[in-house]
Formats: C-alpha cells, sequence, structure tokens
C-alpha cells in the first residue's frame, strides 16, 4: 500500500516521485475537499505506517523534503496522531498511544525539528496538535537523555519529585525560542506556551520540583533576551501563568524572591512600552502580596519614593485602559501605605506569624 | 542583520497594521515589497501576527503573493513579500467597470488560486478586488491573507464571522460553519464588483447588508451588456446554498473561464490604470522609506531603582526633569514649501508620533462602520480598532518618554477625565489623600489639579486646549503652588527671557504645555497646504511671543478665556460642563455619585473608584474584571452609602457609555482581561468562605497598617483561595 522509497541519497527525480507518493499518502488518509476517505483504507495505511516504522524516517527527514511535501507529511503525521479505531476507549488516540508508549522518542524528534527553518513549522504544527494530550506533555517534561541513547518511558521512568538535569528537550525550548529567526522563534514559543498552560497540574508539579532551575532559565534567557519578541511574549506569559490558580504555589515562591522582583522593576523601566505593560502585571503581583517576604519588603520600601514618583506617570497614555488605570491607582495606594524606612520590618526568622497562608503554601510545595 | 540586505524605496501604501514599502534585494537587485508591522503599537497578542506569516509561509503558488522573508529590527516587524507592480484589481476598476474578457482572465487565475489554498486546506476568507493584485506583467496573485484560515483537518468547518461585508457568504454571516465555499461566493460577489465597479448594494450600509445578504435572493449580474456566459459564472458562484456552489476546480472548467485569453493581456489594463491615476488624481506622491529614529531613553541615575544601599527617603531629590528639556522637534519641521504634500503630511505626522495625540479624536470614526470595505475580523473587528487607536497613542509615547515623563495624561474620551488625573497627578499622592474625606475641598482640590493637568495634558484641539479656564477659575494661581519653579526652568526652552515671575512661569508653562502642542496637533490633521502655512505662521508667532513676553502670553490666553467664558454659546461648546457643575456645587457630589461618573471617580481612593467603576464595566463591556470581586469584600465608603448596587449599573453605564467609545473596543482585547474574563467565570465569590476558612487562606490576614493591601490582594487571591480549598484538606 505503501511504496515508500527512505528518503535517503535522493536525487531530482527521486525527490519528485517521494513528494507524489508522500501527497497520495495524505489523499488517502484526509480525503479532499470532494472526496470522503475510505475509512478501511485509512486504519490499513495506518497500521502499515506505524508497523514499517514510517514515522521516525517521516520526521527525521522531513527537512529534507520538497516544500509542499513538507506540508504533506505534516497532514500524514497528524493523521496518524489523530487516529482512533472504531470502538476504542482510551483517553489518547490509539495510534499516538502506541507512540508514546513504543516510540517516545518520535515525539522528541518532532520538538528538535526546532533546529532547522524548514522542519520547524511542520513539526510545530503536529506537536501543538498532539499537546492536546497531557502524555505527550509529560513525554517533553520528564525527557533525559539516558546513558543507553533511550528515550524516558513516562509510564515507568518517571519520579516526579526528582530534578532535572536541565538537559532534555523540554530545556532546549528556552534557547529556540531566544536565538532562532522570527518565524522558529515565534513558532517554539507559541508550543512552549501550549506546553505550560494546556496540562497545568502536570506543568505546575514539575515547576514546582525544578523551580529554580526553571525561573533561572527563563529569566535569563526570555525575560533578558535581546529579542523584544522574546521578551514581551516571556513576561506575558510569566504574568498568566502566575495569575492562575493552579500555579498558586509557583507563583508563591516567585514573589518571595528578591531577585524576582528586581528583574521585574528594570522590566518597568525599559524603553518598550509593551514590555513595560506586560511588566506591570507581573509587578502588582508582589505588591498585592499580603504576606511579602522580607527582601521583596524591603526592596518595595527602599524604592517606595522612587516607585512613587514613577508610577503616577507610568504609561500615562494607557487612558482608555481603565483596569490598568484602576490597578495602577491601587498599586500606588498600596506602595504609598508601605513604611518609610525599612527599620520597622520585622527580620525574615520572626516573620512566620503574619503570613499564615503563604507560608503554608511555601512549605508544602517545599516539603 | 537581515535588514541589511534590503534598499528601502519608496512607499507604497499603508495597509491595516502596517506600513508597506518597495524594497531592492542588495543579493539579488529583485524588487520586494517590504510590510512594517510597529509591535508596539498595538497591545495584541503578536501569536497573531505570527499566525498570518505562518499560513503565508506554508504558500508556495504562482498564483498567491510569495512570501519571502520577515524578521525583528527592534521593535519592527519586516515581512518581506515578492513585490507586484501592478496594483489591486481595485485600482483596475478605477477608471470604470471592467471589460469581460479581462474579467475572465481574472477569474481563471483566481480560481487557480483558490483552487490551490483549498487544496491545501486554506480558506482566505476575503476575496475581493482589494485584495486581488498583478504584476506588471498581468500576473494575478491572490493577497492579505490577514484572516484567513488553516484548517487542521481538511472536513473541518469554520464558525468565525470574518471578511468584508459586502462579499461576505451567507453562511459565513449566520455563523452556521462554513467551508471552502465560502471564498467561491466572495468571487461571484468580486465578478460582479469587476462586471459593474462596485460590489451589488453597495449603496446599502454595510451593517445593513449584512442583514440582506442572508435574507434576500442572491445578486445577479442583470442587463444586456453582459454576455450570458458571465451572468451563468456569477450565478453559480452566488448560490445560497454551500454545498451546490460549484469548486473552484469544477468552475475552471465553465466556459466562461475557459474562453479567457492570456494573462498578458492584463498589462494593457495595468498600464490604462495608472494613466488614469497619473492623470486624473492628483501627482501621487512618493514617501521614502525613513528609519525611525527612537529617544535612547538614558534614565536618570538618580531615577534607577536601589536594591543595595538603603537611602533615607529623604534624601531622594526633587524630580529632576533633566530629560524634559530636550526641544521636541517642531516649527523647524515644518515641511517647506519643495516638500510634496504628502511628504509634508508624513513629515507632520511624524512629528505629532512625538507630540500630538491623534489617537483619540480619530477614534469614534474608526468605530463607526464607514461605507469603506474594510475588512471585518470577529474578533478582531476590535482589534483593529483597537491597533490604530494603540498605535497612535502608544507610538507617540515610545518616542517621546521625556515628555512622558511629564504628566503628559490626558482625556481619551471625556468619560473619567477626573480619574486619570487623579492618578495622573505625578507629586501629591499624599495631598490627595489628606483631601479625602472632605467634600468641598476635595473638589476644589481637584479642580485645581484637574485644571492644571489640562496643562499637562496638552489636549490638542483648540476646544479642550481652553478647558483649562473655567469662569470661576483661578487656575494659574494654584499653578503656581503646585509646582516648584525649578521644573518649569528645566522644562522650558532656552529663552532670552528668563521667566522670574508667577505670571511669566505660568505663562511659559501654558505655551509648553497647551499652545506648542496643540499648534503642533493642529498642524498635524491640516492637510489643505495653505492653511498648514498659516498655521505655521501663528506657531511661529506665538513661539517669539512666548520667547519676549511670557506674562503677555499668558494674558492673552487668560483674556480669551473670560470672553470664551462670558459668551454662553461659546464656553457652552468649549468648556467643560460636568466640571463646571462640579466646581459649582462642591457639596452637592454625593447626590451628583449617582448621574455623573465623572464627578465619582474624582474621589481619589481608589478602592472607591473601583468598586463604582466596576459594575459599569460588567454591564458595557460585559467584561467582569476583578476588581468587581472588591464590590462583596471592601466595606463600602459612608459616602457611598445610598448608593445601591441594583442602581448603579445602569445609571453608570449609561453616562458612560457614550462618552467613552474606546473602552469597549479596547478592553476585550486586553489579553489579560481575556484571561480574566475566562477565569472569573469561576471566581470564588469571598463571602462564600466561611470565616475560618477565610481566615486560613491567604488575604484573609492583615498585618497593621497593611489593611489597604486587603482589597484588591483579596480579589487578586480570591482565585487562587478557591483552588486552595479544592486541593488542601489542610486550608480547611
Amino acid at each position: 500500500m505503501s511504496k515508500f522509497v527512505g528518503p535517503d541519497g535522493q536525487t531530482a527525480k527521486n525527490e519528485e516521485e517521494l513528494a507524489k507518493h508522500i501527497s497520495l499518502v495524505k489523499v488517502t488518509l484526509q480525503g479532499t475537499p470532494e472526496v470522503e476517505a475510505d475509512q478501511q483504507t485509512v486504519f490499513a495505511l495506518v497500521s502499515a505506517i506505524l508497523a514499517e516504522g514510517l514515522l521516525p524516517l517521516l520526521v527525521d527527514h522531513i527537512h529534507r523534503l520538497p516544500f509542499e511535501a513538507r506540508k504533506d507529511t505534516q497532514t500524514i503525521i497528524s493523521n496518524v496522531f489523530r487516529f482512533r479505531s472504531p470502538g476504542s476507549t482510551s483517553s489518547e488516540p490509539d495510534a499516538l498511544r502506541e507512540v508514546i508508549r513504543k516510540q517516545p522518542e518520535i515525539i522528541i524528534a518532532l520538538c528538535k525539528g526546532y533546529e532547522r527553518r524548514e522542519s520547524a513549522s511542520p513539526c510545530g504544527g503536529i506537536l501543538k496538535e498532539a499537546l492536546k494530550w497531557d502524555a505527550v506533555a509529560a513525554v517533553i517534561l520528564y525527557d533525559e537523555p539516558l546513558p543507553d541513547g533511550k528515550t524516558v518511558d513516562i509510564y515507568n521512568d518517571v519520579d516526579t519529585s526528582a530534578p532535572a538535569s536541565g538537559r532534555g528537550v523540554f530545556w532546549s525550548f528556552f534557547g529556540w525560542i531566544d536565538k532562532s529567526s522570527f518565524e522558529v522563534s515565534a513558532d517554539a514559543f507559541d508550543t512552549f506556551r501550549l506546553l505550560l498552560t494546556k496540562h497545568k497540574p502536570l506543568v505546575a508539579q514539575y515547576i514546582g520540583t525544578n523551580f529554580d532551575l526553571f525561573f533561572e532559565r527563563y529569566n535569563d534567557v526570555l525575560i533578558r533576551s535581546e529579542s523584544y519578541v522574546t521578551k514581551r511574549q516571556s513576561i506575558k506569559l510569566l504574568g498568566e501563568v502566575l495569575l492562575d490558580r493552579q500555579f498558586y504555589e509557583v507563583m508563591t515562591r516567585y514573589v518571595d524572591s528578591g531577585d524576582n522582583l528586581k528583574l521585574i522593576m528594570w522590566q518597568l523601566k525599559d524603553d518598550r512600552r509593551m514590555v513595560q505593560y506586560e511588566g506591570f502585571h507581573v509587578f502588582k503581583i508582589f505588591a498585592a502580596n499580603p504576606n511579602k517576604s522580607y527582601e521583596v519588603q524591603k526592596f518595595l520600601i527602599m524604592n517606595k519614593q522612587r516607585l512613587l514618583k514613577f508610577l503616577p506617570n507610568f504609561l500615562a497614555d494607557r487612558t482608555d485602559d481603565d483596569q490598568f488605570n484602576d490597578e495602577k491607582a491601587w498599586l500606588v495606594k498600596a506602595i504609598g501605605n508601605l513604611p518609610d524606612s525599612t527599620a520597622a520590618l520585622t527580620p525574615p526568622s520572626q516573620q512566620s506569624s503574619a503570613g499564615m497562608g503563604a507560608q503554608q503554601a511555601q512549605a508544602q510545595v517545599r516539603s | 542583520m537581515s535588514a541589511d540586505n534590503y534598499h528601502m524605496l519608496e512607499e507604497l501604501g499603508s495597509g491595516s497594521f502596517g506600513v508597506v514599502y518597495r524594497a531592492l534585494d542588495k543579493r539579488t537587485g529583485q524588487a520586494v515589497a517590504v510590510k512594517h508591522i510597529d509591535l508596539e503599537g498595538s497591545d495584541d497578542d503578536i501569536r497573531e501576527i505570527q499566525q498570518e506569516i505562518s499560513l503565508l509561509s506554508t504558500c508556495h503558488s504562482a498564483y498567491v503573493t510569495n512570501y519571502l522573508d520577515s524578521f525583528v529590527r527592534g521593535v519592527k516587524l519586516w515581512i518581506v513579500m515578492e513585490y507586484l507592480g501592478g496594483g489591486s484589481c481595485l485600482d483596475l476598476i478605477k477608471p470604470g467597470p471592467m471589460e469581460e474578457k479581462y474579467i475572465a482572465i481574472i477569474m481563471r487565475e483566481l480560481l487557480q488560486g483558490l483552487d490551490y489554498l483549498h487544496s491545501t486546506g486554506k480558506i482566505h476568507r476575503d476575496i475581493k478586488a482589494a485584495n486581488i493584485l498583478l504584476s506588471e506583467d498581468g500576473r494575478v496573485k491572490i493577497a492579505d491573507f490577514g484572516v484567513a484560515a488553516q484548517l487542521t483537518n481538511i472536513k473541518s468547518q469554520r464558525l468565525t464571522f470574518v471578511g468584508t461585508p459586502f462579499w461576505m457568504a451567507p453562511e459565513v454571516i449566520q455563523e452556521a460553519g462554513y467551508d471552502f465555499h465560502a471564498d467561491i461566493w466572495s468571487l461571484g460577489i468580486t465578478a460582479m464588483e469587476m462586471a459593474m465597479g462596485e460590489p451589488p448594494r453597495s449603496d446599502v450600509h454595510p451593517m445593513k447588508v449584512l442583514f440582506l445578504i442572508p435574507k434576500e435572493k442572491p445578486p445577479r449580474l442583470e442587463g444586456s451588456q453582459y454576455s450570458k456566459e458571465l451572468k451563468d459564472f456569477v450565478a453559480l458562484c452566488l448560490n445560497k446554498d454551500p454545498d451546490r456552489r460549484p469548486s473552484a476546480k469544477a468552475l475552471l472548467k465553465h466556459s466562461f473561464i475557459r474562453r479567457a485569453g492570456k494573462t498578458e493581456q492584463l498589462q494593457e489594463l495595468v498600464q490604462k490604470a495608472k494613466a488614469f491615476e497619473n492623470g486624473s488624481v492628483r501627482e501621487r506622491d512618493v514617501r521614502y522609506y525613513e528609519e525611525t529614529l527612537r529617544d535612547v531613553t538614558l534614565e536618570d541615575a538618580d531615577d534607577d531603582w536601589v536594591f543595595s544601599t538603603i537611602r533615607p527617603s529623604a534624601s531622594i531629590r526633587q524630580p529632576s526633569y533633566a530629560r524634559s528639556t530636550i526641544k521636541r522637534p517642531k516649527l523647524d519641521r515644518i515641511p517647506s514649501e519643495d516638500e510634496t504634500d504628502r511628504g509634508a503630511a508624513l513629515a507632520m505626522q511624524g512629528m505629532s508620533l512625538k507630540s500630538a495625540p491623534l489617537g483619540d479624536f480619530s477614534t469614534p470614526g474608526d468605530c463607526t462602520p464607514t461605507k469603506e470595505p474594510s475588512t471585518i475580523r470577529t474578533p478582531k473587528v476590535r482589534s483593529n480598532d483597537a491597533r490604530k487607536i494603540s498605535s497612535a497613542t502608544s507610538r507617540k509615547i515610545s518616542v517621546s518618554s521625556p515628555t512622558a515623563r511629564r504628566t503628559s495624561v490626558r482625556q481619551a474620551s471625556g468619560a473619567t477625565p477626573t480619574a486619570r488625573r487623579v492618578s495622573g497627578q505625578p507629586k501629591q499622592p499624599l495631598g490627595l489623600d489628606m483631601s479625602f474625606g472632605n467634600g468641598a475641598s476635595t473638589v476644589r482640590m481637584f479642580k485645581r489639579v484637574s485644571s492644571d493637568d489640562n496643562h499637562d495634558n496638552s489636549k490638542p484641539s483648540s476646544a479642550s486646549q481652553f478647558q483649562i479656564g473655567s469662569p470661576q477659575d483661578s487656575v494659574f494661581d494654584a499653578d503656581a503652588e503646585n509646582r516648584p519653579p525649578p521644573q518649569q526652568q528645566h522644562r522650558l526652552p532656552p529663552a532670552p527671557v528668563v521667566a522670574a515671575t508667577k505670571e511669566s512661569i505660568l505663562g511659559r508653562r501654558t505655551y509648553a504645555k497647551c499652545i506648542e502642542p496643540a499648534l503642533q496637533e493642529a498642524q498635524a490633521t491640516t492637510a489643505d497646504r495653505t492653511n498648514r502655512e498659516a498655521l505655521s505662521r501663528v506657531a511661529e508667532a506665538w513661539s517669539r511671543l512666548d520667547e519676549l513676553d511670557p506674562e503677555g502670553e499668558l494674558l492673552l490666553l487668560k483674556g480669551m478665556l473670560e470672553r470664551i467664558s462670558a459668551d454662553p454659546k461659546l464656553a457652552a461648546a468649549l468648556l467643560p460642563q460636568p466640571d463646571l457643575r462640579a466646581h459649582q456645587s462642591p457639596t452637592k457630589k454625593a447626590s451628583m455619585i449617582s448621574t455623573s461618573t465623572t464627578s465619582t471617580l474624582v474621589n481619589p481612593d481608589s478602592a472607591e473608584i473601583l468598586s463604582t467603576s466596576s459594575p459599569s464595566k460588567l454591564s458595557s463591556s460585559s467584561a467582569p474584571r476583578r476588581n468587581s470581586e472588591l464590590l462583596p469584600s471592601s466595606p463600602p465608603k459612608p459616602q457611598q452609602q445610598h448608593l445601591t448596587p441594583t442602581k448603579q449599573p445602569s445609571q453608570i453605564s449609561h453616562t458612560r457609555d457614550p462618552s467613552s467609545p474606546g473602552k469597549l473596543v479596547l478592553n476585550p482585547q486586553n489579553p489579560h482581561l481575556k484571561k480574566l474574563r475566562c477565569s472569573q467565570q469561576f471566581a470564588p465569590q469571598p463571602e462564600q468562605l466561611s470565616p475560618e476558612r477565610e481566615r486560613g487562606l491567604p488575604g484573609g490576614k492583615q498585618e497593621p497598617g497593611m489593611e489597604h493591601v486587603g482589597f484588591v490582594a483579596e480579589a487578586l487571591y480570591g482565585r487562587w483561595a478557591e483552588g486552595l480549598r479544592g486541593r488542601w484538606g489542610v486550608m480547611g
């Protein structure tokens, strides 16, 4: 049924031939606007693709295919991942579950599609659709380079309390986002965002375990990025993540850190308005925290007068943004009500009685 | 840097979110079109733009404008496309309706393009003459994928209400799910557009057209001047049942299409359109690409945050306005005669970017549907407008940080000017607090502040410029007390006369804050050259007056204001009425709260602002915010107690809605708000929590002196609280 020639060593003619075959497979799998695909043929074809191990071949060589064939390949893989045999009751589609159980390296290889401009968009497209399933997210998050070159089996090998080495594929996203061309970077960021926000309990647990590493990379690579787009989008995503209930523990730990506060306060002084604006939405979380850490209180108080001078004029042109202005007015008031000097601050050790809620939260996370 | 590969040439036009230039690829010598999108100019998610690019980059067809590259330079996104010098089909029909032989060629090429798009799972959704481009040698290409959709599954349908009304298919308008066939309908309308010069029902308001298209019989091409084949082709496309509309592939076999000639014939048409443009329209002036210079905002070292050493707060110096002494480029940039009209207009725009807030006044116009067939996107129908607004305003700011450091608060729409003045008052946050609760003095206090800020606002139209003086005003005295002199001296350009007296300082201030910006704005918005020249003479004269005699300047302005306020008609037209009422009857403040948001918002207490304004947000923008959560949790302020919550929403929304069109438009686009709106559904009502639980929750406990935090903190943490309750038995 699938007359596949391995995409190695192609001549121009072979390439054309291959593209034709790929296009044929695509049409068989998804039909055309006019003609419905035949379910039995689809079943047979998907089985054949899986049995003959075509998926890894397709993913590994997608960047070498001609333009339309790359898109066709994307369609083929997405269709395979979507395939459910009739009467199937598993959470993931059958073929995808097969892949996650037996060949999770395909998922990793799809991520590595971001290493090349040619493969970024098709691989990203497949990934974004597949990230509907938390198992796919787990494969990416818990990927670790294993000594035997195999890929982590998420169903057997994962210890959620073990910290990540930072060398798994998830950690490569930071570099892809920061260093790639606009197209690739934006696509990688989109996948990264989806990864962080689609399956929150999973991700919250993961960040909880790898808190320091995660924010070290997030702050250094993304928020401090030279790229305007990366910087702006990552501050925004940070704000979204922190304000999400499901990331409550992450948020409490994040807003406890004076270093995080410093970094965000510098963003308020960035010379680009949208960076300032996104920074504001993170900064307000520090200020709204009723149980500020000693360090955070200290920094806010040390800069109280400066903030009171700075904030009223901060993005003063956003006159149409009532929510922003309300929040800003509140922030001015909140900071105005801080003590004038750090002298009265309770040192960290005696602070425990002040903030039961957050303290407990942290205790939970840290235990 | 990739940008260096391109040699930028003249401007080709500006679209919904960017300016397009012609450029040369230095590596190949090939002409390309480069679209510049100012990413700072929009709150929108960069994602939307990225989606358009990713859609474009997966198109590779001779019938679709070819995407070449994209990259970010600074805050601008550059999109490089193939250059098509023949203009759009809309340009081709400007001289008059198109002959059938040309229509047939264009339709055939379009069908090829649509067949390609549809076979790769894309729906264009905005096919119309304006979006069809031609090369100079007559090749036809589909352009503008701003609202196109990529289907992940070829069988899936779309629901989004998107397109341009006259060209929209009935099933798109009815939002009942549609597919590729929607493009075929638009194609039929486009065929009629080219045959008649305008789309059918072009005399009807676009919003009404949206009702007519699904309701009435589909339009038909009528009249003996059209061939049977064309009429039949149009009728096939314009079948109200999408399933009975032929596919692009099938239409390629239609007799009207099969008899079409070669694309080279279209060259005649391109030439004709060019001749027409050159002949009838006034000389098209060329605008060349100019690298935008950004102010490098080097913050004063003194303004930097302090994290290492603790300085006593007293040591923090008075705000230094050194940066503000940078004189904004202004009169000297007024174009001289040798510049063309449009060049001048551009220069003026450039100027206005630095100083004049154009955005607000243009807003209402942007929002009202005009006959101009602009593309609708949902939810982008708003984002389009929002983009315009925000680009005008925030671009202004991005280049004028020094000015932004002044109290450059502007009245957006008159809806809540006072509230903004409060937040815009930079010097006396504490002063405001002291006055709180003292009804009469609060208002007067604010009256001063606000009129003061009106100077700062530099609202550039003459109307608002004169808002500074209401009849019983003592604006100028108050002003001198509020602002320490050094600040003004810094802010002033070096001038022969040193402003020493109170009056002269105020004169200077009036000029710097009101007159000069107002003149600049007027300049920027005046298109006619003669008028602009006259304006620039006034500007020059006034600047001279300011240099020589700031006191006289002040007296002149005062005199003008007095006369305006003495004339009831002028006063009504030029002076702010709500403010007047508030000033005249400060003691009635409480009773006015329910009728005028403006006066309510005068109150400096932010919690009160929040609680009074949030109901209106609920009702007017149907976008509940976090603030609304404050209602149940924050104790009502005494002077507000007469306000029953049920009464508020309708009244306030009545007073606010008409005056603030920007709100509805902008806020739903606020990404943070969107997110809030979603999460709001799950937001717990704080009072639902039992007291014991509340005690255990963050936000429930307050340190002495930190009670103020509770209001918003509770709101912020309310949602988290719910999550906690769910997962932590500990908390219960």
